[in-house]
């Protein structure tokens, strides 16, 4: 038996304006939605210690990654009418200021395409094995807590 | 028997590749025997995963399943 192939969500580096925006044209042919909700995770330069971060690398256990978020979006579709959703988050170095994460739900009406937006963020951040480790200007790091 | 371990995030700093752990059956004497090798584990609120899931209890290990340390994710 073949192990099943699940849908890519990672992108190597930031993820760009113009993958933004084109994902959202892309939808322009499906008539029927009514409201489209975006979250963008954006890498922050906290300061810790009087240290800035520069940038995060993230890297994954893709393997488990992809099966678990197979199982998150199935359970997202079961609670919330939507019409698609899609998600992407980066891997490897992403600098401050950069995107790193894009969830994008669409639905005839705004409420649950909101909704599944906000919840699947949530599921992402605790569910997800994704790990962000914070390089600082000095080239020292440490490894991101999520709160 | 020797298990494949991989680490991920902050354990990766000090566990790579497979290791090969003797007497160990079951994740609990996994932890267990890790923490003698790598003290620093003791430090990090990690979990286990077999075969992609993680476990929450005291799980068997069969020959070949794949183990994985995970500490807190951080994505997003």
């Amino acid at each position: 038996m073949t192990e099943k192939k699940h849908k890519q969500i990672f992108i190597h580096g930031a993820i760009s304006s113009s993958f933004i925006a084109e994902s959202i044209q892309k939808h322009s042919s499906k008539t029927n939605i009514g409201a489209h909700s975006i979250f963008l995770g954006q890498v922050r330069s906290d300061s810790i210690n009087d240290k800035k971060v520069i940038a995060i690398d993230y890297s994954t256990y893709e393997e488990m990654a992809l099966e678990k978020m197979h199982e998150l979006r199935e359970g997202i579709f079961a609670k919330y009418p939507l019409t698609c959703m899609h998600i992407y988050h980066s891997l490897g170095t992403v600098a401050a200021g950069e995107i790193c994460l894009f969830v994008f739900t669409s639905a005839i009406h705004r409420k649950e395409a909101i909704d599944a937006c906000e919840e699947m963020v949530e599921l992402i951040k605790k569910e997800l094995p994704v790990w962000g480790k914070e390089l600082f200007e000095d080239e020292s790091h440490q490894w991101k807590v999520n709160k | 028997m020797p298990i494949n371990i991989t680490a991920f995030g902050q354990i990766s700093e000090f566990i790579s590749g497979t290791i090969s752990v003797d007497k160990v059956n079951d994740t609990d004497s996994l932890r267990k025997h890790l923490v003698v090798q790598f003290p620093s584990l003791k430090d990090i609120n990690y979990a286990i995963a077999v075969d992609k899931k993680i476990i929450s209890v005291n799980t068997l290990i069969e020959e070949n399943a794949t183990i994985a340390l995970l500490p807190p994710f951080s994505g997003g």
